[in-house]
């Protein structure tokens, strides 16, 4: 758990383009929610499934990464699974974004290693700006 | 009262075994001592017809028969009156030559016939036949008519317990629909709502300028058109499963009702897209619940548009061959794995693969789809192949004089090709 932290310390003391990852199959949902953080300043890749979520958090090293759990080839859950085993991407900061929000899923998505559990209902887009600014920012680093 | 020897088989056909017992009890009860033993059946009412389903013979002679009631004016009788008849038959001349003939072969002198009643109702005859001449007497008859009760008992208990268990089914399929319901409830409908909700957040709170603007509203359209057609195929299939699909079966022309089908989905096809038609322009008379057909044609429609992401051309094509009607829709779209064409029509049966999850949809469409088709006596295939297209027939059975006022039009192959715009 000190390990993460740290290593959000490293991250966050990089000055570039913060750059997010969605990992959305919903084209429609991916190109609403990159219109907002794009607006807002973040570069934005998506990736549409499971399998191509983990080549780009490998490729493209996103800062950020918002993870739907309901996707083609492979889950959310897998997705969070691997990116955690992966010490080149265990480090980065994943937020799920689910159309469910059941208590279990929640719980097992925090256990694996989620900052954050987020329900699209819920959320607007400009709550991802503003989530992904609150924990990229220096006074928002968890206190672990 | 002689004890004959029983070994009754044991009944293996899927009999209710209690009728064998009843049986053999009521030849027990009806053979006077000194006796040869008689022979006694239980006969299940069903509308005019007396089926024997259990019978006792000493000797093993069967005749599980059929009797019509009009050929029998006994069985008719005790079934109407609801009395116990015993009926002299060393006479020949009072019977009809149907009731004579079995009367004869069976060397039957007399006969009583014990009607068993379920609640008011008639359901059965215990009928005990005598080679002898003894007749019955009066303690016998009282023994038969508290048998007939104790079998009445159980026909009705019989009746109730599985009428109780289809409402058990009946309801628990229910609860799995309505499970069904929630799980849509929270995706497919809940993300066209996430989606509408966020687009109108960012034109409240004006992120989105001049031709965004424009996109998010049309989003917000398609959503929102989303969002309705999953609520009707909801509301239809919880109807469907409730009551029943219950048609209004009126002449109509099949060609007729693809023709409207075909106009309600042209202006949604995008341009990419192009629809022709194949068949000869007779009508296609079918006796059809012309709103629900329509929605079979419609749903099969919007698979073909739906599951060919790429566009290119869906045929319509239809035929008449030996009293059916063949009405095909073609497309030229993902195709679907022949595992998965098993499940396709099963209710929520739709088909995630990587390059179709992508599209929303209840899965309900043809399992509503081929209900419909079903219940008008048809069905609905499929052929297809992966990455080749897929092709859905549907067959209907014709009613050539349901349209007997009308007369063709136009007769000939047409064919036509229309582009869409968008």
């Amino acid at each position: 758990m000190s390990d993460t932290a740290n290593a959000w310390g490293d991250f966050l003391t990089l000055e570039d383009d913060v750059k997010v990852l969605l990992i959305e199959d919903d084209a429609a949902a991916a190109e609403m929610y990159r219109l907002r953080l794009v607006a807002d300043g973040y570069a934005v890749v998506v990736a549409d499934d499971g399998e191509k979520g983990l080549a780009m958090a490998e490729a493209e090293r996103p800062d950020f990464i918002y993870l739907d759990l309901r996707l083609p080839r492979i889950d959310g859950f897998e997705v969070l699974e691997r990116l955690r085993a992966d010490p080149e991407t265990a480090s980065i900061p994943v937020i799920i974004l689910s159309n469910f929000g059941e208590p279990e899923l929640r719980e097992r998505g925090l256990k694996l290693g989620a900052l954050e559990f987020l329900v699209k209902a819920d959320t607007t887009p400009s709550r991802l700006s503003e989530t992904v600014n609150r924990v990229t920012a220096p006074k928002a680093l968890p206190s672990v | 009262m002689t004890s004959p020897a029983f070994d009754l088989p044991a009944a293996s056909d899927g009999r209710d075994p209690f009728f064998d017992t009843a049986a053999r009890i009521a030849a027990q009860i009806a053979t006077p001592s000194g006796e040869a033993a008689r022979r006694a059946s239980y006969l299940r009412l069903d509308g005019d017809v007396l089926t024997a389903v259990a019978e006792y013979d000493e000797t093993g002679a069967a005749f599980r028969g059929r009797y019509e009631l009009p050929l029998f004016p006994n069985f008719e009788r005790a079934v109407a009156t609801a009395e116990i008849q015993v009926v002299d038959l060393s006479n020949l001349g009072n019977l009809t030559p149907v009731g004579a003939g079995v009367a004869t072969r069976h060397q039957v002198r007399s006969c009583a016939l014990v009607p068993v009643l379920s609640g008011e109702r008639v359901v059965g005859v215990i009928a005990i036949s005598a080679r002898d001449d003894a007749g019955f007497s009066e303690s016998e008859v009282q023994q038969l008519a508290t048998l007939a009760q104790l079998v009445g008992l159980r026909v009705g208990h019989v009746a109730s317990d599985r009428a109780l268990r289809e409402e058990a089914e009946r309801s628990q399929g229910l609860e799995r629909l309505k499970g069904e319901f929630l799980n849509i409830a929270a995706h497919e409908l809940r993300s066209p709502l996430g989606i509408i909700n966020g687009y109108v957040s960012m034109l409240l709170d004006g992120t989105l300028t001049g031709a965004d603007q424009r996109t998010a509203l049309e989003r917000i359209a398609e959503k929102s058109d989303e969002m309705g057609r999953l609520i009707t195929e909801m509301l239809e299939t919880a109807r469907m499963e409730a009551l029943g699909l219950e048609l209004t079966l009126a002449p109509t022309d099949l060609l007729d009702v693809l023709d409207a089908a075909i106009h309600t989905i042209e202006p949604l096809l995008g341009h990419h897209y192009s629809l022709a038609t194949r068949g000869r322009r007779d009508p296609l008379p079918v006796m059809a619940d012309r709103p629900r057909t329509q929605t079979m044609l419609l749903n099969l429609l919007d698979n073909a548009v739906k599951f060919s992401p790429g566009g290119g051309d869906v045929v319509v094509a239809w035929t008449r061959r030996a009293g059916v009607c063949h009405i095909s829709v073609t497309d030229h779209g993902v195709g679907i794995s022949r595992e998965q064409q098993s499940m396709l029509f099963t209710r929520f049966g739709r088909l995630v693969t990587p390059e179709t999850s992508h599209i929303r949809g209840t899965g309900l469409g043809l399992y509503i789809a081929r209900e419909i088709a079903r219940r008008h006596g048809g069905d609905i295939t499929v052929r297809s192949e992966i990455g080749r297209g897929s092709t859905f027939t549907i067959t209907m059975p014709l009613a050539p004089g349901a349209l007997l006022a009308q007369t063709p039009e136009g007769v000939g192959t047409v064919t036509r090709s229309v582009a869409r715009r968008t």
